[in-house]
C-alpha cells in the first residue's frame, strides 16, 4: 500500500498556455527513498509541490489526473467541482521543503524554538505539548543547541536542517526534499543524509528532487527521469543508468563514492577550433587586465555611500582580505582562480570593473588603469557575471534584456540586434527570445546573465561561480561560450570551487590563499 | 519592571490623546521634553531625535512661514509686507500645533523604538488580535531593514551592466525603472513562495491558535492601562463639552 | 494531532459571517463619511486652539474609528497570496517613494505599492493595505497614522479602478488616477488642516500660504491645494503602477484570481479548460 501517489495526466499554471507536466506517475511506499532526477525546467519541483499541495488545482492552475493519500483517492477533472485540497491538513500527511531552504520560514518569528512552533501554534496544539514537540524535533535534527537563535542568521546547513524540522514536526508520512544538498559544503550534506536516513528507518517516505545524480540520490530504490515536463525514463538506478537518457535529460552524474566533483565533457568533447587548454595564446600582447599589488580588507573600506563595506559573506574580517594580489591576463585567455568560502575570490573579482576600489595597488584594463572611472563606463569593457541574476532582470523579453545598452556600443539598432541574436545564440536561448526573462528556468537564467555580458564583446569576462545551479546542459553551453569568447581574444577569469572544472576548462589554475594567488 | 508591550502603547497613545485634547503649548512642550528624557534613559534618544528631526523640521519650517506671514484671523499685527502679515495670534497658533505634533510624534517614536516586535505580536495575540494583522505588522518590520541592502546589490549589478546615472530628468527615470523592477520582480517572486509555505504550515485555516511565546501580564499594568484609558477618555469629553459652544455655529 | 479533512467544503457555505461583515464594512465607510460631513458643517468661523482640538479629536477619531472597522470587516476574508503581498507593497510605498524622489520629480509619489496591491488583489485588499500601511508605518514615521482613512480610499478607489478594466489601457490609468486623487485629497484635506495646521512640503505650504492671503479658512484653503497637486501624483502613481504590473511575468500575475476573474490586465488570458 503506497503512502502516497499521484496520476498527473497533464498541469498547467494559470497563465501559461502549454502543460508543465504531463503523463507522470508517481507512487511511494513508506520507509523507501525514490528520486526524480532532471535538469533544470525539467517539472521536478512542480511535481514535488503538486504531491505536498503546494500547488493545488483551481488555486495554482489546472490539474488532470488524481492524487491519493494511503486509501484516500482524490479525482481532478479541470474544472470547477474538483475537490479543493486543504494545504494545513495535506501537509500534515506530506512535507514538502523548497529548495531554497529559507522560503518555508514565517519570516516572523525571532527564534528558532518559535519558527518550529509556527506550525504547531496554528493547528491550536496546547503550549506543553508544543514544548515537548519542539524538544523531540530539535534532538532529531540536531537544532537542541540552536534553540534560541534568530532564523535570519543561522548558516545554510543549519537553515537547511531547521527547514526539514519545520516540515518534519507535524509527523507526516512523506517528505519531499527539493534539491536538499545544493550549496551546502561536505559536512552540511553529511548532516543532512544522516538525517534523511534516520527519516527512512522511522518509516516515512522520502522523495528526493534532484539536478544531479549524486551519492544521495544512488540511494534510492526507484529513479524517475523527468525532461520537458514529461517522464523519459522510470526504474531502479542500475537500469535507468545505461544508454544516455540521463545525459539527454541534462542530469549531471557524480562518481559513486561521496563528494566527487561532478565529472565534465573532457576538452575534446569540447567544439573543435576552440582553445586547448595547455596551449597560451601569443605573447607580446597587452595583458587585457592586470593587477599590480592590490591590497584591501573591509574593515578599513567604505563604499562610495561612506558607509564600511561588507563583504559579500555578510561577514566583516578584521584583517586584511587581499594583500599583493598580481595578476596578468592576456588576450585569449582563460584563468581560473579557485579557493574555500571566505578567502576573497568574489571580493577580487568586484576590483575588475571598480565595483570595489583597491586601499593599494592598482587596476589596468586594456593597459589603461580605472582609478576614477564610473564602474558604469567600465563595464563596457569589463563583463561581471554575478551569482544572482535576479538581481539584473527587468525587461519583459529575453532578447531586450540581452539588447540593454547594446545600441550605444554597437553603433546602429541593427548591429545591436544582431550581436543580442548571436549572444542568444551562444548559449543555446535562441528559442526563449519572447520569453519573460523571470519565467526563466535558473539554469536558463544564469544563462541569460551571461548572454547579457557576452552580447557586449568586453576585453574581459568575469564569472562569479559560473557553475553553481547549472544542469548538464548549462555546463556544456558555458563551456563553448567562454572557449568562443576566449577564442575571439577576450580574457577570461572564472572563480569557482570546483577544481575539477577549473582544470579542464582553464589555461591556468591559481588559488587565492592568505590573501595572494599562486599557481596551481 | 518590564512593560507590557500592551502598557507602552496605552500610555503612549492616552498622552498623545490627553496633550491633543489639552491644547496648551506649555504641557506639550512639558510632554515632549518627557518623552525625550524617557527616550535618553532608555539609551535610543539618539534614533529617536534624528528620526523626530527628520520628520518635524519641515513641519515646523511650514508651520511657522504659513501661520506665522499668513493667518487673516489674527488682529495683532506685528509686521507688515503686501499681503504677508506677521500677527501674534498667527505665531501662536503655530506653537500649539507644533509642540502637540512634536509631543504626540516623540511619544510614539519612543513607544515603536523601545517595543520588542515579537513581544507585541504575542500580546496581541492573547488578546484575539486576528493573526493576519500581526503577521503583516511583524513582516513590514522584518523586511524594512533589509531594503537598503537589497537596492544597494541591485544597483551594483546594473553598474556593472553599463548603468550610469547622469543629470537630467530622462537618465534618472531611466536608471530608478532598472532599479525598480528587479526589486519588485525579487519582492513579489518571494511573495508568492513564501504564501504557499505558510498555507503549509496553517496559516490560512481559521480556528483557535496557541502561542509558544508567553508574555506576564501583571494586575497593576492592567490597572494602570485602564486608568490611563479613563483619563484620556476624560480629557476628550471634557474638550468636547467645553469647545462645543464655540466649534459648531449657531 | 486531530485529523482533517483533507479537503476544503465548497466555497458558497460561510453564510453566517458575510453579514456581519458587510455591516462593518458599511459602518467603517459612514464612520468616515460622517465625519468629514460634520468637520466641514462645524468647522471653526475663525480657527483658534480650542476649536481646532476639538476638531483635530473629531477628524482623528472618526477616521480612524473607520479605517479600523474596515480593517476588522476585511483582514479576515483575505487569501494569504495577498496578505504576503501586503508587507511587499507597504514597503514599496516607501522605497519607491523615496527612488521616485531621487529622480527630483515634485511630488510624494508614496502610494505606488497600495495601487498595485489593488490591481493585482482587488479593492478589500487595497483597501486593507492603506490602512495597515498606515498603521505599520506610523512606527517609523507617526505623522502617516492619521491619514489611514485617505491611504484607504487610495486603495480601495484603485481596486474599483481594476475592476472596471481602467488598466487594460495605459492612457485609462492615469485618467483614473487623476479622480482618485481628487476624491482623496478632498477626504485627508481636514486631517491636514486640523490635526497639524498646515502641510509638511514647502511647495504645498507655499500654495495654501496664497489661498491664506486671499482670505480663505484653513480648511478651504489646504483643500484647494490638495484639488492641484493631488490629482497630478496620483495619476503619475497609477501609471507606474501599471508599468509595474505589466513588467511582472504572466504567471505571476495570472496566480491572483482577482486578476483572472476580472481581466485587469490586457493580453491574451490563457484557455480556461471547460471539462
Amino acid at each position: 500500500m503506497s503512502a502516497a501517489a499521484a496520476r498527473i495526466d497533464s498541469f498547467s499554471f494559470h497563465g501559461d498556455a502549454g502543460a508543465a507536466l504531463r503523463n507522470v506517475q508517481l507512487s511511494v511506499r513508506p520507509g523507501t527513498l525514490t528520486a526524480v532526477l532532471g535538469g533544470s525546467g525539467s517539472g521536478k519541483t512542480t511535481l514535488g509541490k503538486l504531491l505536498a499541495g503546494w500547488l493545488r488545482a483551481g488555486h495554482s492552475g489546472v490539474l488532470h489526473g488524481s492524487l491519493a493519500l494511503g486509501a484516500e483517492v482524490l479525482e481532478f477533472r479541470g474544472g470547477s467541482g474538483d475537490p479543493r485540497i486543504n494545504p494545513a491538513a495535506w501537509s500534515g500527511r506530506v512535507g514538502y521543503v523548497p529548495q531554497d531552504a529559507g522560503a518555508i520560514l514565517s519570516s516572523v518569528r525571532s527564534t528558532v524554538a518559535e519558527e518550529l512552533a509556527f506550525g504547531l501554534e496554528n493547528r491550536g496544539v496546547a503550549r506543553p505539548e508544543m514544548i515537548r514537540q519542539v524538544a523531540r524535533i530539535a534532538e532529531q535534527t540536531g537544532l537542541s543547541a540552536l534553540l534560541d537563535r534568530d532564523p535570519a542568521q543561522l548558516s545554510g546547513g543549519e537553515l537547511r536542517r531547521l527547514a526539514v524540522a519545520c516540515a518534519v514536526i507535524v509527523e507526516p508520512q512523506v517528505l519531499v526534499l527539493d534539491e536538499p544538498l545544493a550549496s551546502l559544503d561536505a559536512e552540511g550534506a553529511g548532516e543532512l543524509r544522516a538525517l534523511v536516513d534516520g527519516l527512512l528507518d522511522a518509516g516515512t517516505a522520502v522523495v528526493l528532487l534532484s539536478q544531479a545524480a549524486d551519492a544521495l540520490a544512488r540511494n534510492a530504490g526507484h529513479w524517475i527521469i523527468l525532461d520537458g515536463g514529461t517522464a523519459v525514463a522510470e526504474g531502479p538506478p542500475a537500469d535507468v543508468e545505461k544508454g544516455a537518457v540521463l545525459r539527454d535529460a541534462g542530469v549531471l552524474a557524480e562518481g559513486p563514492d561521496t563528494g566527487t566533483p561532478v565529472r565534465l565533457p573532457t576538452a575534446a568533447a569540447v567544439a573543435p577550433g576552440s582553445v586547448v587548454p595547455g596551449s597560451v595564446a601569443p605573447a607580446a600582447a597587452v595583458p587585457v587586465l592586470e593587477l599590480r599589488g592590490i591590497g584591501f580588507g573591509y574593515a578599513a573600506a567604505k563604499t562610495p555611500t561612506g558607509r564600511p563595506a561588507k563583504g559579500p559573506a555578510g561577514s566583516l574580517p578584521a584583517s586584511d582580505l587581499l594583500r599583493g594580489v598580481d595578476l596578468t591576463v592576456l588576450p585569449g585567455e582563460i584563468v581560473a582562480i579557485t579557493g574555500t568560502n571566505g578567502t576573497g575570490k568574489s571580493t577580487l573579482l568586484r576590483h575588475f570593473n571598480g565595483l570595489l576600489r583597491p586601499q593599494a595597488g592598482e587596476v589596468l584594463v586594456e593597459g589603461r588603469s580605472i582609478a576614477g572611472i564610473r564602474t558604469g563606463r567600465i563595464a563596457a569593457s569589463v563583463g561581471l557575471l554575478f551569482q544572482q541574476p535576479r538581481d539584473q532582470l527587468f525587461e519583459r523579453t529575453v532578447l531586450r534584456e540581452v539588447g540593454f545598452g547594446l545600441r550605444r556600443l554597437a553603433g546602429s539598432p541593427e548591429a545591436a540586434a544582431g550581436r543580442a541574436q548571436e549572444a542568444l545564440a551562444a548559449v543555446g536561448l535562441s528559442d526563449a527570445a519572447q520569453a519573460h526573462p523571470a519565467e526563466l528556468a535558473s539554469s536558463r537564467q544564469r544563462l541569460l546573465a551571461l548572454a547579457t555580458v557576452l552580447a557586449r564583446r568586453p576585453a574581459v569576462i568575469a564569472l562569479d561561480e559560473p557553475t553553481v545551479g547549472l544542469d548538464r546542459h548549462g555546463i556544456e553551453r558555458l563551456q563553448h561560450a567562454t572557449a568562443a569568447a576566449a577564442a575571439r581574444g577576450a580574457g577570461v577569469v572564472l572563480v569557482t570551487h570546483d577544481l575539477a572544472y577549473a582544470r579542464t576548462n582553464a589555461h591556468r589554475v591559481l588559488a587565492l590563499d592568505g590573501g595572494s594567488l599562486r599557481e596551481l | 519592571m518590564s512593560l507590557h508591550p500592551l502598557t507602552a502603547l496605552t500610555a503612549a497613545c492616552c498622552a498623545a490623546v490627553v496633550t491633543t485634547a489639552a491644547g496648551s503649548w506649555p504641557l506639550s512642550v512639558a510632554v515632549a521634553l518627557a518623552a525625550a528624557l524617557l527616550a535618553a534613559r532608555a539609551g535610543v534618544a539618539a534614533r529617536v531625535l534624528t528620526a523626530a528631526g527628520v520628520i518635524l523640521g519641515p513641519l515646523f519650517l511650514s508651520l511657522l512661514v504659513l501661520h506665522g506671514l499668513f493667518f487673516p484671523e489674527g488682529h495683532t499685527v506685528l509686521a507688515q509686507w503686501g499681503p504677508a502679515r506677521i500677527t501674534a495670534e498667527g505665531l501662536d497658533f503655530a506653537l500649539e500645533l507644533g509642540s502637540r505634533t512634536a509631543a504626540s510624534v516623540l511619544l510614539l517614536l519612543l513607544f515603536s523604538f523601545t517595543v520588542s516586535v515579537p513581544d507585541l505580536v504575542t500580546a496581541l495575540a492573547a488578546r484575539r488580535v486576528p493573526p493576519q494583522f500581526s503577521f503583516v505588522l511583524a513582516s513590514t518590520l522584518t523586511l524594512v531593514p533589509a531594503m537598503a541592502g537589497r537596492l544597494e546589490k541591485i544597483r551594483r549589478a546594473q553598474e556593472a551592466r553599463g548603468l550610469v546615472v547622469e543629470r537630467g530628468l530622462l537618465s534618472r527615470l531611466a536608471a530608478a525603472r532598472l532599479q525598480a523592477v528587479p526589486l519588485v520582480l525579487g519582492l513579489v517572486e518571494d511573495a508568492g513562495a513564501r504564501a504557499q509555505a505558510l498555507d503549509a504550515r496553517g496559516f490560512g485555516t481559521p480556528g483557535p491558535r496557541t502561542s509558544y511565546r508567553q508574555l506576564q501580564d501583571p494586575p497593576a499594568q492592567r490597572i494602570l492601562r485602564a486608568a490611563a484609558l479613563l483619563l484620556a477618555a476624560a480629557a476628550v469629553v471634557l474638550r468636547l463639552v467645553t469647545a462645543w459652544p464655540a466649534a459648531v455655529p449657531a | 494531532m486531530s485529523q482533517q479533512p483533507l479537503t476544503l467544503p465548497d466555497a458558497g457555505s460561510r453564510a453566517g459571517a458575510a453579514p456581519r461583515r458587510r455591516m462593518l464594512e458599511i459602518a467603517g465607510a459612514a464612520a468616515i463619511a460622517a465625519t468629514y460631513v460634520f468637520l466641514v458643517l462645524t468647522q471653526p468661523v475663525e480657527i483658534a486652539n480650542g476649536p481646532a482640538s476639538f476638531s483635530a479629536l473629531v477628524a482623528l477619531g472618526g477616521f480612524l474609528l473607520g479605517a479600523v472597522l474596515l480593517l476588522a470587516a476585511v483582514l479576515p476574508v483575505l487569501p494569504t497570496s495577498t496578505l504576503v503581498l501586503m508587507p511587499v507593497a507597504i514597503v514599496l510605498n516607501v522605497v519607491l517613494g523615496q527612488l521616485m524622489g531621487s529622480t527630483g520629480l515634485p511630488f510624494y509619489l508614496d502610494a505606488i505599492g497600495t495601487v498595485l496591491i489593488a490591481v493585482l488583489a482587488g479593492p478589500a485588499a487595497g483597501a486593507a493595505t492603506g490602512v495597515l500601511g498606515s498603521i505599520v508605518w506610523s512606527f517609523f514615521n507617526p505623522t502617516v497614522l492619521p491619514f489611514a482613512a485617505g491611504a484607504a480610499l487610495i486603495g480601495f478607489l484603485a481596486g474599483l479602478a481594476a475592476r472596471a478594466g481602467l488598466f487594460r489601457r495605459f492612457y485609462f490609468a492615469p485618467v483614473a488616477g487623476f479622480l482618485t486623487g481628487i476624491l482623496a485629497g478632498v477626504v485627508s484635506a481636514p486631517i491636514a488642516a486640523f490635526v497639524f495646521g498646515g502641510t509638511a512640503g514647502l511647495g504645498t505650504g507655499a500654495i495654501v500660504s496664497a489661498f491664506r492671503a486671499m482670505g480663505d479658512t484653513l480648511l478651504a484653503a489646504i483643500t484647494k491645494q490638495a484639488l492641484i497637486s493631488d490629482p497630478m501624483d496620483k495619476a503619475i502613481v497609477f501609471t507606474i503602477a501599471a508599468l509595474l504590473a505589466y513588467a511582472l511575468p504572466r504567471r505571476t500575475t495570472f496566480q491572483y484570481a482577482f486578476v483572472r476573474r476580472f481581466r485587469v490586465l490586457a493580453g491574451k488570458a490563457p484557455s480556461d479548460s471547460a471539462a
